[in-house]
C-alpha cells in the first residue's frame, strides 16, 4: 500500500498523482462513497471521512482498516493528519480522534511508503522515491 | 540521554518512548501525570498500565511538583505526559497559572538525576482553531514547555501515525 498524509490542502491529491500515475477520476472520496467501493478501489481520498462515517453508523474502524489492507493491499490511501490539537470536549469527537490516530498507524504499517505533504512538498517517512 | 517524543494522539507515542527505555538496566520509573478523574481517565490509565505490564517499571503518580520526586541518580524515567501535567500546574483551585519555567525547570533537573529520561508531549497547536484566552494559554505553555525541552534534549522524535521521525538526534 501507499499512505499519504498530511495537513488539509497541503498537495496530497496532487502528490499522489504525481508519484503513483494516477488520476483524481481514479479516486473514490471517503465523504461520500460507498464503503465496498474502498476494497477495490485504486486510491481513496480522505480516508479520514471515512472513519467517521463508520462511527456514525457504529461500525469499528479499527476492523474496517484492517480489512482494507488485507483486500486492496495495492491501494493507495490519502488522509488528514487530524490528531494534533486541542482534545475535544465532546465525547465523539475524542473518540473519532483516537480512532484516526488508530487506522493511520494500521494503514502505515502495512504500506511500503508513507509521504507526508507539507507546503506540497512530498517527505518520505517510509520507502524513497527509489522504491516506487 | 533525554528524549523528547511528541506527536499527535494514538500515533505511537508511548509505544516509542517504552522502546528507548527497553534495554534500560536499572530502575525504572514511570511517571504518570493523569489526573484519575474524568470519563476517559480509567479507561487511558487501564491502557497504559497493560502495555508496561511485565517491562518492569516502578510507577509513580505524579499528577503535579515533579520536583517532590525522590529518585536515584542513574536511573531510567517515562515522564507521561506533559499535557496532563500542565494542565494540572496550570488550573488548580479556580485559579489559572503559567506553570511552564515551573515545568521546564523541574524536567531539567529530573533529565540530571536521570541517566535516561524519556518525556511525552503532545502536540496540541495544529488544530487551526480558536478557543478561549485561557485554553489558547495552555496551547502557548505547551508550546513553551516543548521549545524549551527541545533545546536541552538530546532526541527529539515526532509519532506521525506510527512512524517515528527524528526532529534532532536520533532515533532507536
Amino acid at each position: 500500500m501507499k499512505f499519504v498524509i498530511g495537513g488539509a490542502y497541503q498537495g496530497k491529491i496532487d502528490t499522489a498523482c504525481e508519484m503513483f500515475g494516477l488520476k483524481e477520476s481514479d479516486m473514490v472520496n471517503g465523504s461520500t462513497c460507498d464503503f465496498e467501493e474502498v476494497f477495490t478501489a485504486k486510491c481513496i481520498k480522505s480516508y479520514h471521512r471515512i472513519i467517521a462515517r463508520l462511527m456514525a453508523q457504529g461500525v469499528s474502524p479499527v476492523d474496517f482498516t484492517k480489512r482494507l489492507c488485507l483486500e486492496n493491499s495495492g491501494a493507495v490511501i490519502i488522509m488528514d493528519e487530524i490528531g494534533c490539537g486541542i482534545v475535544p470536549v465532546e465525547k465523539s469527537e475524542r473518540k473519532r480522534r483516537e480512532e484516526t490516530g488508530r487506522c493511520g498507524c494500521i494503514i502505515s504499517s502495512a504500506s511500503d511508503t508513507v509521504i507526508r505533504v507539507i507546503c506540497g512538498i512530498p517527505v518520505f517517512l517510509k520507502g524513497g522515491r527509489d522504491e516506487d | 540521554m533525554i528524549t523528547l517524543v511528541t506527536g499527535g494522539t494514538k500515533c505511537g507515542k508511548s509505544g516509542y518512548a517504552e522502546k528507548v527505555l527497553e534495554n534500560f538496566r536499572g530502575p525504572k520509573y514511570y511517571i504518570a501525570t493523569m489526573n484519575p478523574v474524568g470519563d476517559d481517565a480509567d479507561e487511558i490509565i487501564a491502557r497504559h498500565r497493560e502495555s508496561r505490564r511485565n517491562k518492569n517499571y516502578i510507577t509513580l503518580e505524579c499528577p503535579r511538583d515533579v520536583d517532590k520526586l525522590d529518585l536515584p541518580i542513574g536511573c531510567g524515567v517515562l515522564l507521561e505526559c506533559i499535557g496532563n501535567l500542565c494542565a494540572n500546574e496550570m488550573y488548580v483551585g479556580g485559579n489559572i497559572f503559567r506553570p511552564s519555567d515551573k515545568i521546564i525547570s523541574n524536567l531539567k533537573s529530573l533529565g540530571e538525576t536521570a541517566s535516561e529520561f524519556v518525556i511525552v508531549t503532545n502536540e496540541v497547536g495544529c488544530d487551526g482553531n480558536s478557543y478561549s484566552a485561557d485554553l489558547m494559554a495552555y496551547v502557548s505553555e505547551i508550546a513553551h514547555i516543548n521549545s524549551r525541552i527541545a533545546e536541552f534534549a538530546d532526541n527529539v522524535v515526532e509519532c506521525v501515525y506510527g512512524i517515528p521521525v527524528a526532529l534532532k538526534g536520533r532515533l532507536v
